[in-house]
């Protein structure tokens, strides 16, 4: 079962790699916040995976941080961007 | 018992990395920043949620699930928001829509 989903977070990982193209390549600011959000959930995800390989509780801790602060990321650049123009 | 339990968290786990590969595709290959963000609250719903509910399964009733439960709600109700002021941001910095070039097809050749 260890190797499972040991296995599971290397294909987790690969994938987040993979979304990183989309966060250099991409045409607006959007699809680079995009991208970020997407490697953000992504690292949560093998965070909670390694805190079951591992056997030790607090990577489940430093997951939930890291939601706080992916969700908190994401909404504050989205609204700078979308007030940034408006006021020249 | 024991049996059921490894078969349905491997299902899971299985469930969960097949939508984050279909997020991840989705995310590379379609045209529009629009049509991105479809893929990528899939992905953050159905394949994080997925491992999350594989792993709840698998640590039984410790004291992780409650840690694992309140990463699934929060991630169920943070990946809709962020999809919300993704989209927000873009429609009100004027990007446009993908259109598609549709071919001008030549009926008549010869005039």
């Amino acid at each position: 079962m260890n190797n499972a989903i040991t296995l599971a977070a290397i294909i987790i990982v690969v994938n987040s790699l993979l979304c990183l193209y989309r966060t250099i390549k991409g045409p607006t600011v959007q699809d680079r916040l995009l991208g970020i959000n997407i490697v953000g959930t992504k690292a949560l995800t093998v965070l909670v995976l390694a805190s079951f390989i591992f056997q030790s509780n607090f990577y489940l801790d430093v997951a939930i941080v890291y939601a706080l602060l992916n969700f908190i990321v994401v909404v504050v650049i989205s609204r700078y961007l979308e007030t940034s123009g408006k006021r020249q | 018992m024991n049996l059921i339990i490894d078969i349905a968290v491997l299902l899971l786990l299985l469930i969960g990395c097949f939508f984050f590969l279909a997020g991840t595709i989705g995310v590379l290959r379609l045209p529009d920043i629009y049509a991105r963000l479809h893929p990528s609250t899939k992905c953050d719903t159905l394949g994080a949620g997925s491992v999350l509910l594989a792993m709840a399964i698998y640590s039984g009733w410790s004291g992780d699930i409650y840690r694992l439960f309140i990463i699934g709600f929060f991630l169920f109700v943070s990946s809709a928001t962020c999809g919300h002021a993704i989209g927000r941001s873009a429609v009100k910095s004027g990007i446009a829509c993908f259109k598609k070039e549709t071919e001008t097809v030549n009926l008549h050749p010869e005039k």
